[in-house]
């Protein structure tokens, strides 16, 4: 069901399209130019999507880089062995299951 | 230092101060309260002129997570304050130079603002994004619309040079066709929504570079429920995403908002 109702699923472009271009429009005080709503959403929009890209790889990337951590380097060592290993019995698995079925 | 008013929207006249103090205003630092006057009320917070001033406004506006921070600042506030009370929702940095100028605005609009107070009583604002998947919608009207299986039949039967152009003509009849389709079935579907509100607006289709969704939005429009309409209108959108999502069809529905497509001015000042 596609139905939000908190306000934090509201996306950018739900609510810069209302606020920013939407709303009483009446002369306050102080005049604020804003740029094109169109043109704004997609710069945040980027802005947001390289927060959540940050988020994905963790606020502490600096430390599991390789290039600045020689006890990252170790622990992603480790983390391939561990990845080469599944795969090789995955595929062993794989190609057990392709002799059997070619027996019928 | 001087201080400036910032506006959030009106209210209903308060026989007694609300109590919005738990609401901290869009500098994080002043807390949010009510203006009252004969007619109506103001909600307010109080911002210092050195940061909300002209000049620094222009400056900060060119700062695109200032912009983000703030917008969001304000939907939030509004949203929490539709909550509480019937409101007018301002556009965002809508700011005064003090409570005297506020004053001349609002008894300017006094009659305006009772107006729409009235006609907001009760109701809530909800809009509708209608999504669609453009490539297999247009595979299915390239087999099945009838105008084009009989272009098809009548091309098959020229000569092959012929055939050649009116083949790319066939094309465009295709995109055409898939247009007025999109169109005419996401306006049905509005129209059927209509029924059960007070007002609606239809408004403009976003491209992907600003949605940043894979499907490709067809329809974008807001609507004024009373209350008592909204649980079916929610359940007319449940229907269509169920009956229509192995078409490609996708209804998104938000809300309630502060009713910030239906409070025109009939003297704006714009």
């Amino acid at each position: 069901m596609a139905i939000e109702q908190s306000t934090q699923s509201n996306s950018i472009v739900d609510v810069l399209e209302t606020v920013l271009d939407k709303g009483v429009v009446i002369a306050g005080d102080i005049r604020v130019g804003i740029a094109d709503v169109e043109l704004l959403t997609i710069k945040i929009r980027l802005i947001v999507a390289s927060v959540d890209k940050a988020k994905e790889i963790g606020m502490d990337w600096w430390e599991t880089d390789p290039f600045l951590s020689s006890k990252a380097a170790e622990q992603n060592t480790k983390e391939l062995e561990k990845e080469n290993e599944q795969l090789s019995k995955r595929l062993e698995q794989l190609e057990k299951n392709m002799s059997h079925n070619s027996r019928y | 230092m001087s201080e400036l008013i910032y506006l959030y929207g009106i209210i209903p006249h308060q026989k007694e101060e609300q109590p919005f103090s738990d609401l901290i205003g869009i500098d994080g630092e002043h807390v949010l309260h009510t203006i009252n006057f004969d007619q109506c009320a103001t909600v307010i917070c109080r911002v210092e002129e050195k940061n909300y001033g002209e000049k620094v406004l222009e400056e900060k506006t060119k700062d695109m997570e200032w912009v983000k921070d703030k917008a969001f600042h304000h939907h939030e506030t509004l949203i929490k304050l539709r909550e509480r009370t019937t409101i007018i929702p301002m556009k965002f940095c809508t700011i005064y130079q003090s409570e005297n100028s506020l004053e001349d605005m609002v008894s300017t609009y006094a009659g305006d603002w009772v107006q729409l107070l009235d006609n907001l009583k009760g109701k809530e604002e909800w809009n509708l994004k209608i999504y669609c998947d453009r490539p297999s919608l247009r595979e299915k009207v390239a087999e099945h619309d009838l105008t084009i299986k009989e272009k098809k039949e009548e091309i098959e039967s020229m000569s092959k040079g012929k055939q050649y152009l009116q083949r790319k003509k066939l094309d465009q009849l295709v995109d055409e066709q898939v247009e007025k389709e999109l169109n005419s079935f996401s306006k049905s579907f509005h129209d059927k929504l209509s029924t059960y509100c007070d007002q609606d607006v239809v408004k403009k289709t976003w491209n992907k570079d600003v949605t940043g969704k894979d499907e490709e939005m067809c329809w974008n429009s807001a609507f004024l429920l009373p209350l008592d309409q909204v649980e079916g209108f929610l359940e007319e959108v449940t229907t269509a995403n169920n009956e229509h999502q192995h078409a490609g069809w996708k209804f998104e529905v938000t809300g309630p908002w502060p009713a910030y497509h239906f409070v025109n001015l009939s003297k704006s000042e714009v």
